[in-house]
């Protein structure tokens, strides 16, 4: 869909968001909390039709932000305007991090929430396989090698 | 020098490893078993199984995934046979050196099972197809 | 006694054992440079074969864990016997030709079936999973060329039953003597023949059980050290055996009696490994169904056909159907 309609479509979820923002021409950002994140990810896939591309985690804090929680960020892109949508949901719990999966409808994200569980320790619920991927069989349960705390 | 010894020298067998590599090495060479620089005038033939090898052509830095599986790999290589690091992070861990999931570099992994293990180095991020022809050629002309 | 002595010497000198043996490294050799120069490029120094096998025989012998020992060890020791009695058995019918039996031709036929079942039957001793896919590609393909193969034999046996004296139809020595290529059952005949002989050899586009590749050596993907070696030396043997037996079958034989003759027989043999290597350096390798339909479809029609003209021919007495 063309940008202008891309835009105006987003606006139907804005009580959902915290901000939205157009970085550049094909670049938008929006941002959100924890408990919204299965609805506004469900909406952006199966109601606009947007492309999944992939899904990062990181371990965030100053200066992006004033304080330090996780952040999960889900990579949409849409075919015939070429924008990319960025929907970063942040995770406020520091001890017990936990937020809904999106593999029930959108079953690419499996292997991805696998990963970042067993590197930066959040959990998926109502994820169908949240066995361990990357790390050997051998590590340490309980350390999670990207977080901030754990240096070599 | 014994007659295996000569023989050796004379058709060494590789097997290709790649544990855990960025894959650069790997296409350096498997560019370097192409006709263009015919490593088969010095007996040199890719073999797709380790129990038939002489030489391991190691590549990347040995992630904690990788290592026992690449220590498996060089017990089921017949004696005698040579071990090549290739590249930097095989080497001496590279960019890795912090790494948190590295089990070190490939001599360290080896020595663990077997610490008269013959091992010969090609450093180069990648090397250059020459440089690991010379690095076995070197190696094979040492033993 | 020394009769006993005699044929000793036969079987493991001249022409048995240690004759095929170099003279099929050495046409390894031969096919090694062929495809370095077909490719543009410098190939393997002349000894490379020889030392390839030296070198195995230096290595230790590993045994995986699962194996079931004895059939392991002795499957490539069968197949070398077999191959070596073949070849005592067809360097003395070119070299004397009076002193063989009748029915030779069977015996060879089963002998030359012989290497394939013993890959069959060490390759499924490994006890590993790798292997076990390849021991099946190898028993489809077995089933798929042998028919077509014994097919093309039996043209020939059509094509010179008339010709030869009574009783000695089956005799090697005595069709050894005509050439069937020359007409145009023989011709059909000869050429589904050689693309047998291409899938027993193991080459590409047949080389569906060793694929390098994709199997990791397949079949002999467990065999190390002395074991590989005998492999290996089997199959030199049968590079020199099985284009020795089309020459005989088809190509009208060895002329050991003068040079002219001798020096024909080589050209002959050289022919048919320099197709061979041709038909190997430029196909790419076959998946095993594709073989099979070309096996069972294309040459079995191709036999039939030149089944049916071989016995018109016979039956009327036209020498070039």
């Amino acid at each position: 869909m063309k940008l202008q309609e891309l835009l105006n479509r987003l606006s139907e979820i804005k009580d959902k968001l915290t901000k939205i923002e157009q970085a550049s021409e094909k670049r938008i950002y929006l941002y959100c909390e924890a408990e919204n994140s299965y609805a506004v990810n469900k909406f952006l896939f199966e109601d606009l039709g947007l492309r999944f591309v992939i899904e990062t985690g990181i371990d965030s804090g100053p200066p992006f932000n004033p304080i330090d929680c996780f952040e999960i960020i889900y990579h949409y892109s849409d075919d015939e305007s070429g924008c990319v949508v960025n929907l970063k949901v942040f995770i406020r719990d520091r001890e017990k991090p936990a937020i809904e999966s999106i593999t029930p409808f959108l079953p690419a994200a499996e292997w991805k929430e696998r990963e970042i569980h067993d590197i930066l320790g959040i959990d998926f619920k109502n994820h169908p396989n949240l066995k361990r991927l990357i790390l050997s069989d051998d590590w340490p349960e309980g350390v999670y090698p990207l977080r901030k705390e754990v240096k070599k | 020098m014994s007659w295996k010894i000569w023989s050796l020298k004379k058709s060494p067998w590789v097997f290709h490893v790649n544990t855990g590599a960025c894959n650069n090495c790997d296409i350096e060479i498997v560019g370097l078993l192409t006709p263009k620089f015919d490593v088969e005038r010095f007996g040199i033939k890719l073999v797709g199984s380790p129990r038939h090898a002489d030489a391991l052509l190691v590549t990347g830095v040995v992630t904690a995934q990788a290592a026992p599986r690449l220590r498996e790999i060089y017990r089921q290589t017949p004696k005698p046979c040579v071990v090549f690091a290739i590249g930097a992070c095989a080497c001496e861990k590279g960019v890795f050196t912090n790494g948190y999931h590295v089990a070190g570099p490939v001599d360290k992994v080896i020595k663990e099972i077997d610490p008269d293990a013959i091992i010969a180095y090609v450093p180069g991020c990648p090397p250059k197809p020459e440089a690991i022809i010379s690095g076995v050629v070197k190696a094979l002309s040492a033993l | 006694m020394t009769e006993a002595l005699q044929n000793l010497f036969w079987v493991v000198v001249f022409p048995g054992f240690l004759f095929t043996c170099f003279a099929g490294l050495l046409v390894c050799w031969v096919v090694r440079k062929v495809s370095a120069l077909v490719q543009w490029r410098v190939g393997p120094p002349l000894y490379q074969p020889f030392v390839d096998v030296v070198k195995l025989m230096g290595k230790e012998i590993l045994i995986p864990a699962e194996a079931q020992r004895t059939v392991f060890m002795m499957a490539p020791i069968v197949s070398l016997a077999a191959v070596g009695l073949l070849a005592t058995m067809l360097w003395r019918i070119t070299i004397a030709p009076k002193a063989l039996f009748v029915g030779d031709i069977v015996v060879a036929i089963y002998l030359m079936i012989l290497p394939s079942l013993g890959l069959i039957l060490g390759s499924s001793a490994s006890g590993s999973p790798h292997a076990s896919v390849g021991t099946g590609r190898e028993m489809k393909l077995v089933i798929s060329y042998e028919l077509p193969l014994v097919l093309a034999f039996v043209v020939v046996v059509i094509k010179t039953a008339g010709l030869v004296g009574p009783g000695q139809q089956l005799s090697l020595a005595a069709i050894a003597q005509y050439k069937p290529v020359l007409s145009i059952s023989g011709m059909l005949a000869f050429l589904v023949a050689l693309l047998c002989i291409q899938a027993k050899l193991g080459f590409v586009p047949f080389d569906i059980a060793e694929a390098e590749t994709e199997l990791a050596s397949g079949v002999l993907m467990e065999y190390s050290g002395a074991l590989l070696g005998i492999w290996k030396l089997t199959q030199a043997m049968m590079l020199v055996v099985l284009p020795l037996f089309l020459v005989m079958v088809f190509l009208g034989g060895f002329g050991v009696s003068q040079w002219s003759g001798l020096l024909a027989g080589v050209g002959k043999y050289l022919l048919i490994v320099v197709i061979l290597i041709l038909i190997k350096n430029t196909n790419p390798r076959m998946r095993i169904d594709q073989a099979m339909k070309f096996f069972w479809v294309y040459c079995g029609i191709t036999l039939a056909v030149a089944v049916v003209l071989a016995m018109i021919g016979n039956n009327y007495g036209i020498g070039w159907l």
